[in-house]
This record gives C-alpha cells, sequence and structure tokens, in this order.
C-alpha cells in the first residue's frame, strides 16, 4: 500500500503480532475456537519461541509501514525452550527504551504474556494495542 | 612499469581520520605511492573542485569517499565522485552507514542548529551562519542512498592493515575479499559460556584482563560487530563501540546488538533499563542513518 492511498477516514490499523507456537498461538487459537471476538487488524505470524524474534523484525515491520507490532509468548519459566522468552523480555527493554529515543510512540508496540489457556487473554491485548494505535494513528503520515 | 593508476580522494563532512589511517600505512606508502596518480585530495594535493570537476567522466579509476553528506556541497561532491570514478569506494563507517554524524538524526536540523549555533554553554543568542559556508541538508542520508558505491570500508577508522590489502588488491586486479567474521572471531580472551550478572559502565569496577569483556558485564559489541579491525579494541582493553558495523551488509546492527545482549544477560526488564543507560547511543552509534530504525527517522524528517 502506498502512503497516498493511507486516508484516514477508512484507515484500519495494520498490527503485525509474533506469536510464539507453544503458547500464544495456540492461545490465539483457542480464542478463535472458544469465539472470543477481538479486532480483525492483528496478522499473525507464527514463530517458535519469541527468542527468535529479532528486534529487527519488529523495527523492520514499521519500516515497512506496520502500524503496531505485537510480540506475543509463553509467561516467563513457562518458555518451551527453558529461557527463550527471559532474552525477549531483556531485548524488549532496550528495544522499547530505544523505539521511544528515535521519536516513536512505545503505544505502538506491545509484549505480552499469554499461555495456551488464555484465549480471552491474548484477545484482550489485542484489543488493548488496536485501540491504542488507532488512537495513535497510522504510522505513515507522520511516522511517530 | 605500467602506468601510475588514476585515484580520487574526496571528504564530505567527517573528522578526516580515515585518510590519516591511510597514511599510517607508513612505509607501505613507499611502495604504493609510485603506482598511484593522485588526481584529487583536498588536504593533500592542490586541486580544486573545478579540476575534478573538469575531468572526463570514468577517467578515474579509484575513488575513495570519506565521511558522510552533511552540506549541499558533500552531497555534490559524492555525485560528482561517482560521475568521474570507475570504481567508488565508500571509505570508512561514516561513509558506509552515516557514522558518528549520523547521530545528528537523533534530533532535527533546528534542534542540532540551537545546540551548535544559537544557545549552548558558551553563546547565548548566535546565529547561524550562511556566508562563506554550505548549506545544510536537512538529515542526514546514507551516502549510498545518493549514489551506488562498488566497495565498502568500513571503520572508525578502517584499520591500516585493510586500507593495504585493499589498495595493494586494486592495484593488482584481484576482488577485496574481507572475511565476514565477527570481532570475537579475532578476540583472544576466554568465554566461559556463563551468563552475565549484571552490566557494568565501562568505568566499574577491574576487569580481567584475559576474560571476555562481555561476560564480566562490559557493553562490548564484539559478537555482533565485522571483525575487518582484528579485534584491536577487545585484545588492547577496552570494549568493543561497534565502529566496523553490523557483520554482513545493511542489517540493523543496533537491533542485533540488543538481541545479543539479550542472550547472553537475560536480566529483568527494570534491571535492563537501570543498567544500560542509552541504547540509541550506545548501539545505533555507527549505523543510525542505515539502519531501520533511522530509515524511519528520516521518513518523519521527510513528511514534515
Amino acid at each position: 500500500m502506498t502512503t497516498a492511498a493511507v486516508e484516514l477516514k477508512d484507515w484500519e490499523p495494520v498490527i503485525v503480532a509474533f506469536c510464539c507456537n507453544w503458547c500464544s498461538y495456540a492461545g490465539a487459537d483457542l480464542a478463535g475456537t472458544s469465539r472470543i471476538q477481538y479486532p480483525p487488524n492483528v496478522r499473525i505470524i507464527r514463530v517458535n519461541c519469541t527468542g527468535r524474534v529479532d528486534p529487527d523484525f519488529v523495527l523492520d515491520a514499521l519500516d515497512q509501514g506496520a502500524d503496531g507490532v505485537l510480540v506475543s509468548g509463553c509467561h516467563p519459566g513457562d518458555c518451551h525452550y527453558t529461557s527463550g522468552n527471559l532474552k525477549m523480555r531483556a531485548r524488549w527493554a532496550l528495544l522499547e527504551t530505544a523505539i521511544e529515543g528515535a521519536g516513536i510512540s512505545p503505544d505502538r508496540v506491545r509484549l505480552q504474556w499469554a499461555s495456551a489457556s488464555e484465549g480471552q487473554r491474548f484477545a484482550d491485548g489485542v484489543k488493548e494495542l488496536t485501540e491504542k494505535v488507532r488512537k495513535a494513528g497510522p504510522f505513515r503520515r507522520k511516522w511517530t | 612499469m605500467t602506468d601510475p593508476v588514476p585515484i580520487a580522494m574526496g571528504q564530505g563532512s567527517s573528522c578526516w581520520g580515515c585518510f590519516q589511517s591511510l597514511v599510517d600505512i607508513h612505509l607501505g606508502l613507499a611502495d604504493v605511492l609510485p603506482l598511484l596518480d593522485i588526481k584529487y585530495w583536498q588536504a593533500v594535493a592542490d586541486f580544486k573542485l573545478h579540476h575534478l570537476e573538469s575531468y572526463p567522466d570514468k577517467s578515474v579509476v579509484v575513488g575513495l569517499y570519506e565521511g558522510m553528506a552533511r552540506t549541499e556541497e558533500d552531497v555534490h561532491l559524492l555525485k560528482l565522485m561517482r560521475d568521474k570514478c570507475q570504481i567508488l569506494i565508500a571509505f570508512g563507517s561514516c561513509s558506509c552507514f552515516g557514522g558518528i554524524p549520523g547521530m545528528a538524526n537523533f534530533s532535527d536540523i533546528e534542534e542540532c542548529c540551537d545546540v551548535k549555533f544559537r544557545n549552548n554553554r558558551t553563546v547565548k543568542g548566535g546565529k547561524v551562519p550562511s556566508e562563506n559556508v554550505p548549506p545544510l541538508e536537512k538529515t542526514v542520508k546514507p551516502n549510498n542512498s545518493y549514489v551506488d558505491f562498488d566497495i565498502y570500508l568500513p571503520g572508525c577508522p578502517p584499520t591500516s592493515k585493510v586500507i593495504a590489502t585493499a589498495v595493494n588488491a586494486l592495484l593488482t586486479g584481484r576482488p577485496i575479499e574481507l572475511p565476514a567474521h565477527a570481532v570475537c572471531h579475532y578476540c583472544e580472551r576466554e568465554k566461559k559460556e556463563e551468563p552475565v550478572e549484571s552490566w557494568l559502565r565501562d568505568f566499574q569496577g577491574i576487569s580481567d584482563p584475559d576474560r571476555c569483556l562481555l561476560e564480566q558485564g562490559y557493553l562490548c559489541l564484539g559478537s555482533s560487530t565485522w571483525g575487518v579491525c582484528e579485534a584491536q579494541c577487545p585484545n588492547a582493553g577496552a570494549p568493543c563501540k561497534g565502529c566496523h558495523g553490523p557483520v554482513g551488509h545493511f542489517v540493523d546492527h543496533g537491533a542485533a546488538s540488543i538481541a545479543m545482549l539479550g542472550s547472553y544477560g537475560p536480566l529483568e526488564a527494570e534491571e535492563m533499563k537501570a543498567q544500560i543507560k542509552d541504547p540509541l547511543g550506545s548501539f545505533w552509534r555507527f549505523t543510525y542513518p542505515a539502519s531501520h530504525l533511522g530509515q524511519i527517522r528520516l521518513r518523519r524528517e521527510g513528511k514534515k
């Protein structure tokens, strides 16, 4: 989509979500099978673990015009690979600070933990992020 | 003996350190200089810009461009170098990725001028000079967004050894091969594969001279940085600041460094934030304009 195509009146936030295979992807599945309603703005990408999510994926998604990025994984201590989500948690702290320092609203990114049994929690996270991103407006309009 | 090879050296906005590193080849210069026919080099040979402008296109075989394009004159010189040179080399990290002066993009041009010219500790109510100086560009764009380069030689500055290798390769017509190893590949310090307990600033504590600096908690970016320097700094006791940019061209060096630190020291979020004060300045120090994060900033300035 080109910048010119982004019209505010029919703009819908585009959110890229990285979900870990073992918890959040299953959690998103559960949200679906339980018919929990949540905004359709999120595009889920399945990764094996949040530890697989390079901070560059988040920046690249924003650079290519996503309006928000969600990273969702197992609760700390529950990682299928023992410590992948702990690594992501540490990276996220730095990434968040850097993103804010570079003038991008921290409301556009979110790290959350949702297990395979927490469909509601996953849906709530998506809802909250979508609302925040909607309030912040199209990223391509001002790139902030 | 064959005819000397025409060579041009252009300098944008920079500290001129890369060409000093070139001069640091010392006695090696005695072998190399007779083989070169210097066509343009602001600081050394008495050629003016109009000389460079008057050469036929592609008449100079090798061009080295040092520094980034901060002023309109730099942009002109950069494009001119591309027109006149057959092989154009991005010489040094500023030229490859934006470098230290690229950090100006953390702020917009007005904020930069305020601090530099208008109001700071020694100047009150100053003016931005406009006479006899070229106008400033609004942002620092990576040089390769203006022109294409044939070869990238990063480093702040590139080491004399790399320069000598590159110059010799060019003169003999061989390709320049720089191995894609990280700094750690060349570092002699011992790694024990133990996680970091807490992150330290450079001035805190006393480091073990034989152990990996990163594992001791010092922010050494060796594992995410291209090791063309052969680990000069960590071997001498200083943590790597990442001046050679990422291993493999143009991925986000800052993001790679953050990923690497998260693996070595997965501390709690609050601890990370408290102990690592300035992620933007620490990890995007040399590569901001060319990185994903820096590209977003450039787009934002373009929208203003």
